[in-house]
């Protein structure tokens, strides 16, 4: 398990146990997180999963490999330093603490 | 009142189209999701096929490509290996190989790109409308559903507004190959041996064929296309570029694929707000983030792509039934989108429903619908360009349905619509 936050511009944040080997992506999509989609089903197809990792956490996860980057320039909200598609990251008891921001779109 | 009642015995032959040709048979996937929503079904002059209906199953497979795989057909019917081969596009083909093409072309799709057609979109709209309006008395789904996405499609190719009504009607003669209204060679009724490497094995495929042929020898470099043909001419990180075999079967898959669905919503959107007023009141009322939740409530009601099939790649069980290797498995969107488990009230339209994960393109694997963004934003402005000009909708006649168990819903829908 791990405990991760999202969180929403004007809405409260949720914060989740999360069980190991899950991805980010699903644990949102299975407890209906506003603006995280999972269109494809984590198979790299949509961009509708996108979130920002908190800047203290960016540096601690694997880094983006190149199917991700392309298309982490697809999301609706324009990609920023620490963007990152919520399907790739799989949940690990070192993410315990985890601080997510969801992009709202306009 | 409601909107519409499944009129079949809710033991509909699925492998048959004409059990479509009332709307969908929904009495039957009712009982499917209930009694046995892993259900195997008689093929007719195919093999017999496995139904998945409810919607945590379609859910829970779709990404699963290594068991059920896109690559042996999408339809239930089945294709010899050659056939396979010549007709097959990035629908048919599963990772990592889909990837590649999907990343090619997924830019021009994504909704950043596809946000900026909206002034051009309401454009069309209000010239669609304009003239469909005028007349008072009209079938919308000619007038109005089929317009808008065919005039898109010239925008998003870059391809002359004159090739657009015989591409379109081209299109139908593919995706529509059971409905003797479109095609002379009906899939289930006559030898289509002929056709057998053509797309939906369809003459109709064979002139979609020479036309891109023609298109390719235009289009040799990226900076020779417009769009989305521009895009997918690019070479990717590999420094591959596009076959010509590859070229054609995409462009086929552009001009059927985009066309019909995008119809069949707004047909559907039409007709239910002419069964209830209420809808259209609404709908004139409606805030920003209400017309967010009603176009997406739109697309689920009518959920055109009713199925896309897929094929097992090894034996497993589900719901205590024995699925083999080789089987074809059926996921069955239309009654994903209609499961109570996961919609209240589902046979309802509700312009706010909030969440709406629904189905009804392809959620949940790698082949969710690469037009989503394009599809929602033409209903969203089309209903809204709508919704200001009408003052009442109603039907004239009563509405006739595609004979497709495939793609469908309603292909006539005449109408009567007073303007404010």
């Amino acid at each position: 398990m791990a405990r991760i936050t999202w969180k929403i511009e004007n809405e409260d944040d949720v914060t989740l146990d999360v069980r190991e080997g899950l991805t980010l992506m699903e644990a949102a999509t299975d407890h209906d997180i506003p603006h995280i989609w999972g269109e494809c089903g984590g198979c790299l197809s949509c961009a509708t999963c996108h979130v920002f990792v908190d800047e203290k956490w960016f540096p601690l996860l694997d880094r983006i490999d190149d199917s991700e980057d392309t298309m982490l320039d697809m999301t609706d909200v324009e990609r920023a330093r620490t963007s990152r598609l919520s399907c790739q990251i799989k949940v690990t008891p070192e993410l315990d603490g985890l601080v997510l921001h969801v992009p709202v779109p306009d | 009142m409601t909107i519409w009642h499944p009129t079949d015995d809710g033991h509909a032959d699925l492998s048959d189209h004409d059990s479509f040709t009332n709307g969908v048979p929904h009495n039957t996937f009712s009982r499917m999701r209930r009694e046995d929503p892993m259900a195997w079904c008689d093929g007719g002059q195919y093999r017999g096929f496995w139904s998945m209906t409810r919607y945590d199953d379609i859910v829970a497979h779709n990404r699963n490509t290594a068991l059920l795989s896109s690559a042996h057909g999408i339809r239930i019917e089945d294709q010899s290996h050659e056939e396979y081969l010549a007709r097959r596009t990035f629908q048919e083909i599963d990772p990592p190989e889909h990837t590649i093409t999907r990343m090619r072309v997924g830019k021009a799709f994504s909704r950043p790109v596809i946000e900026r057609f909206e002034q051009t979109i309401r454009t069309l709209c209000n010239t669609i409308l304009d003239r469909a309006l005028a007349k008072g008395e009209f079938d919308a789904s000619r007038l109005i559903s089929r317009q808008l996405p065919m005039r898109m499609l010239g925008q998003i190719l870059g391809l002359p507004d004159k090739d657009l009504d015989w591409l379109v009607t081209k299109g139908d003669q593919l995706i529509a190959n059971t409905d003797p209204e479109y095609t002379d060679y009906l899939l289930d009724k006559h030898d289509t041996t002929a056709f057998r490497l053509m797309p939906f094995r369809s003459p109709a495929g064979y002139d979609l064929f020479e036309y891109a042929k023609k298109l390719r020898r235009k289009f040799q470099r990226p900076e020779d296309g417009q769009g989305v043909l521009g895009l997918i001419l690019q070479p990717d990180s590999g420094g591959g570029t596009i076959s010509d075999i590859e070229f054609r079967n995409f462009f086929c898959l552009l001009v059927a694929a985009g066309n019909d669905t995008t119809r069949y919503t707004i047909s559907a959107s039409i007709h239910a707000l002419a069964k209830k007023p209420e809808l259209l009141v609404q709908l004139q009322q409606a805030d920003e983030n209400a017309w967010k939740t009603a176009t997406d409530e739109f697309i689920r009601w009518a959920s055109p792509t009713m199925h896309f099939r897929r094929t097992a790649t090894r034996d497993f069980t589900l719901h205590g039934r024995k699925v083999r290797e080789g089987d074809k498995v059926v996921y069955w969107f239309v009654s994903g989108n209609r499961d109570e488990t996961r919609f209240d009230n589902p046979f309802a339209v509700d312009l706010l429903r909030s969440p709406n994960r629904h189905l009804a393109f392809g959620q949940g694997g790698p082949h969710v619908c690469l037009g989503m963004w394009l599809a929602r934003l033409e209903v969203r402005v089309l209903l809204q360009e709508l919704a200001k000009r009408a003052r009442r909708i109603a039907l004239s006649g009563e509405p006739e349905y595609l004979r497709s168990n495939f793609v469908g819903g309603i292909k006539k829908l005449p109408v009567r619509i007073t303007m404010k």
